[in-house]
């Protein structure tokens, strides 16, 4: 077993960092107060080739595999969860789900722009109705001639209101559900009916944006169905198994910056007379926290290296999401107790992490859903049909 | 136009921790990044050549030293040069920037020549400068040291620097040699494809970095180091807290003394 | 007053004894070129003149200052007051600025004739770009930013420190076999030698063969915008607290000092600095050359943002001002009264 990241990793991660120490990081308590989404970045983002990190070169992408996006991820997370957010929903979801299942041409038609940064990707799914209940969303796509009417309206959309080709979940036979009744289909944003609608006010992560949408009789030709007619289920859970993976690596990214910031502090920190980090309860916590943080990246990384060699990975990816997130959660917050007053205030980015990171256990399908998707896989390998 | 591009390596400060009462240097971490003049130098080489397009430019990077590894010179390729000069040996060679400036020189001539080499002002770790000059001594050429801002075309290269207090344009025909200063121009980032290429071997850039033996260029013998090491000193611990008295006209003059000392500008 | 050590002084001056081995004709010894500005000695070249004549006599050999330029003839004396034993001059229209080709031609044919074994140079400008070079053509060996030298007796050899990352700690190398050595004097690490007014001598004239630059000056870089100088990077910083008083008198000890302004949040709220200018750990972290606080009651979050600067001063009227327990230098006292009088000092 070599666990050791081959060169083009090494020198991949150590670009990213650069990249992110010197142009993110020092933006993001400034979008997070202005609430802005950081359009400058991932602009120079597309220009380094990094929007399409995980896709192959003859789409314009970057050839790193999932490994690669996997250390974008997590450099991103490490200085800003907002910008790791907006990357993700483009990269991991968006511009995924047509590399997962579109045709030659669509993926030349779209797929190529979103590699190389020149387009940004959203992926649509969440309704009022239909969070963890996906399978109920209600927007209606209806055959017309040889194209399809969606009507209907989405909640909750990260990059929607500024992406150019979005990837829509529609309900294409109501009695179907999920199984037969909901299709894909790819949809540029200049169509007409496509609304952008109010943007949420959240939080945290709030140099992302997050929106509804709303489609209005929009037309949408059929050949820019993606995947089969009434696959758009199937099509979307394979698309979330491979975004779990990464949202796990941008909490892993999140988790070691609590780490840093925890063993600077208390380096720094004298109290009583000595530094914070010659007492005992303090190296208790940091000690808990980098073995989680140990755990948690041998985990991400061992499942991208699943991925890159097209092992089955489903279970392990919920995984990653799930103790990702919790471990992230449960590092600021320990991070912050070491803080203490200071941590609390504005000029230091702890709050802002500790707001960003609370998300992780709610989107991309709660903690909740992962442990029966996790529970589901470990009983069905033991012949065992859980009933929902 | 061909452009040489000196690049070095250097132990991330970062990683290095000195202990002043026990005179010694623990390495916490060994990393190692790029000279941050030869960056800015890269940088200036390709600035130049992305001003001659469609014409061109061809910049070539070159190590300052025998490096163990070439790293440095795939990042270098991966940033937008053209092809790099790995330089390989049999066994270990010890040479310092006198040999190292022949070896480059040599290599220069193997190349078919070159019309402007650029290469950092000063290294991070030791600040000694004289790689830059030495070359230009070797190669025969004219000089420009510590520049802020370069621009070549058409046989002649334009600098600007700093002389006291001014900011200044001076000019040399090519070829020369032109050293730049750390932080004198904001480097770019590597290109994704280019870095994944590079580091894999495949594609156009498969054989970007090309190894060279220095037994080739020169002979190994006469690159026996002219400079020797004979130990390290350590500042003397700091003294916090002393105070300085008198009247204000006396402790104004005490402090003029010592900021003299530090701040010699 | 007995001064008839005096007699004594001039009376060497009159016949410098020979050294033991070396040729009274003036070949080897310890050479210093002197840069020249301002139409004197620059401070750089006196301290490697001092530097040199510790080591001229631990070695019994002579020293030797060259001076080049236009009219610099009379400044030979300056040399010979600071220690060295002859002087050589090359005054030339040629060379009344620095160029690289004729200050070469001229130092090159002086080397080949006259063998030092020790050639000094001050970290200059003229002394880096003229140092290696004639190192790499002599075949000699080149330390640069010397800021200590010792002698190893036995080879002859000067042990030259100079400092690594910045100064965390100094590197002492030496160039045991290759002749000559050739130092870069770092400015101000070595004494300025007292310029005894006793001491004097008949200087060489050198004859100078014009030779042509080959880098032109072009004149000033109008709308040229320097590089931007984070704080984080700044070499010297003279930062502001609330008892600074005057925020003009700040800002001139900065420019006199080549440094940038700064401050702690209590600058900030005074609405004297912005921001992105408050030394804290909730600001900027910095780790300059030369730290001045100004009216600065320092806390450990101050502190903690300039533990890595070189030297701190201090300047607050409380005696109990925790920022005394990180500076190096404390003054006691208000900074309105004492910046003025700095800021003479200065000059």
């Amino acid at each position: 077993m070599d666990f050791t990241f081959s060169p083009e990793h090494v020198a991949l991660r150590r670009m990213i960092r650069e990249f992110a120490e010197n142009e993110v990081a020092p933006i993001a308590a400034e979008i997070d107060r202005e609430g802005r989404v950081p359009f400058e970045t991932l602009k120079m983002m597309g220009e380094m080739g990094l929007l399409g990190v995980c896709f192959p070169q003859e789409y314009g992408g970057m050839d790193a595999g999932e490994t690669g996006y996997c250390i974008l991820m997590e450099e991103l997370g490490r200085v800003c969860t907002s910008t790791a957010t907006n990357v993700g929903a483009h990269i991991g979801i968006g511009a995924m789900s047509i590399y997962l299942d579109g045709t030659e041409e669509q993926k030349q038609k779209y797929l190529t722009p979103l590699a190389r940064g020149e387009k940004i990707a959203a992926f649509v799914l969440t309704e009022a109705d239909a969070g963890s209940d996906a399978a109920a969303i209600r927007t209606r796509a209806v055959r017309e001639g040889d194209s399809w009417i969606l009507d209907g309206t989405k909640t909750f959309n990260t990059n929607g209101s500024f992406a150019e080709i979005v990837t829509v979940l529609a309900v294409t036979d109501p009695t179907l559900g999920a199984r037969g009744g909901i299709t894909a289909f790819i949809v540029e944003s200049d169509t007409p009916g496509f609304e952008v609608g109010t943007h949420e006010n959240k939080m945290g992560i709030r140099g992302s944006s997050t929106a509804e949408l709303i489609f209005d009789g929009m037309r949408v030709p059929h050949e820019n169905v993606l995947g089969k007619v009434g696959e758009g289920f199937v099509s979307f859970m394979k698309t979330l198994d491979m975004g779990r993976l990464t949202l796990g690596a941008a909490c892993l990214g999140g988790a070691q910056a609590a780490l840093d910031w925890s063993i600077e502090w208390a380096k720094t920190r004298k109290q009583f007379g000595v530094e914070l980090a010659h007492k005992q309860s303090v190296q208790w916590m940091i000690a808990d926290m980098a073995t989680e943080v140990e755990a948690l990246r041998s985990l991400v990384y061992r499942v991208a290296w699943m991925v890159d060699t097209d092992q089955p990975f489903t279970q392990l990816a919920a995984m990653c999401k799930m103790y990702g997130s919790e471990v992230a959660s449960r590092a600021i917050d320990t991070a912050l107790q070491i803080h203490g007053g200071l941590g609390y205030t504005r000029d230091f980015p702890i709050e802002r992490a500790f707001r960003d990171a609370r998300i992780a256990e709610i989107f991309e399908g709660t903690n909740e859903i992962q442990r029966i998707v996790i529970a589901s896989n470990i009983f069905r390998q033991h012949g065992v049909r859980i009933r929902p | 136009m061909r452009i040489l591009v000196i690049m070095g390596r250097v132990l991330d400060p970062g990683g290095i921790a000195v202990n002043r009462r026990r005179g010694r240097i623990f390495v916490n971490r060994e990393e190692y990044v790029m000279q941050p003049a030869d960056r800015c130098a890269l940088e200036a080489a390709l600035r130049i050549k992305d001003g001659l397009q469609p014409r061109g430019a061809e910049v070539v990077a070159l190590p300052r030293s025998v490096l163990p590894d070439d790293d440095v010179l795939r990042l270098a390729v991966a940033t937008g040069a053209d092809r790099a000069i790995h330089l390989t040996s049999e066994g270990t060679v010890e040479a310092d920037d006198a040999g190292i400036a022949q070896v480059l020189a040599a290599a220069a001539e193997r190349l078919g020549g070159a019309d402007l080499v650029l290469t950092g002002a000063t290294t991070l770790d030791t600040g000694q400068a004289q790689l830059g000059p030495r070359l230009a001594e070797a190669l025969g050429w004219p000089q420009i040291l510590s520049a802020l801002h370069v621009e070549a075309s058409d046989g002649h290269v334009a600098v600007i620097l700093k002389q006291g207090k001014q900011y200044v344009t001076v000019e040399a025909d090519l070829p020369a040699v032109v050293t730049v200063l750390p932080d004198a121009l904001k480097p770019r980032y590597p290109d994704g494809v280019r870095l994944i290429n590079v580091y894999k071997r495949i594609g156009e850039l498969a054989a970007a970095v090309e190894q060279w033996d220095v037994a080739d260029l020169v002979d190994v013998e006469a690159l026996t180091p002219l400079l020797e090491k004979r130990g390290q000193d350590f500042p003397p611990e700091r003294e916090r807290g002393v105070r300085v008295t008198g009247a204000p006209r006396e402790m104004a003059q005490a402090l003029a003394d010592a900021l003299r000392q530090w701040a010699p500008s | 007053m007995d001064a008839s050590y005096l007699d004594l002084l001039m009376a060497q001056q009159e016949e410098p004894a020979e050294a033991e081995g070396m040729e009274a004709e003036g070949g080897g010894g310890i050479w210093v070129v002197a840069d020249v500005a301002n139409g004197a000695v620059t401070p750089v070249a006196l301290q490697a003149l001092g530097a040199a004549r510790t080591l001229a006599d631990s070695l019994g050999a002579y020293v030797y200052g060259v001076l080049l330029g236009e009219d610099t003839t009379d400044l030979a004396q300056t040399l010979y007051q600071a220690g060295a034993d002859g002087v050589r001059v090359a005054d030339d229209p040629s060379l009344a600025q620095f160029a690289l080709e004729p200050y070469l031609s001229v130092l090159w044919d002086l080397i080949e004739a006259q063998q030092p074994e020790v050639v000094m140079f001050g970290a200059t400008a003229q002394g880096q770009a003229l140092a290696p070079r004639l190192a790499q053509r002599t075949g000699g060996g080149l330390i640069e930013h010397v800021v200590t030298a010792t002698l190893d007796e036995a080879t002859r050899t000067v042990q030259g420190g100079f400092p690594i990352y910045n100064g965390e700690y100094f590197q002492i190398a030496a160039c045991p076999q290759a002749r000559p050595q050739f130092l870069t004097i770092q400015p101000g690490a070595f004494p300025t030698p007292f310029l005894d007014p006793y001491r004097k001598g008949e200087p060489t004239m050198i004859d100078v063969e014009p030779v042509e630059p080959a880098v032109r000056m072009l004149g000033p870089a109008r709308d040229f915008d320097p590089p931007p100088a984070p704080l984080a990077q700044a070499r010297v910083i003279v930062a502001a607290g609330r008892q600074a008083g005057d925020f003009e008198l700040v800002k001139q000890l900065a420019a006199a000092l080549g440094g940038q302004v700064a401050g702690d949040r209590g600058a900030r709220d005074a609405g004297w600095i912005e921001p992105e200018q408050i030394v804290d750990v909730r600001g900027v972290k910095v780790a300059p050359d030369v730290y001045v606080a100004v009216g600065i009651r320092g806390n450990t979050f101050h502190g903690a943002a300039i533990e890595e600067a070189k030297f701190i001063v201090a300047i607050h009227p409380d005696p109990d001002a925790p920022i005394f327990e990180v500076a190096d230098l404390c003054l006691e006292a208000n900074p309105q009264e004492v910046l003025p009088l700095l800021l003479e000092a200065l000059g």
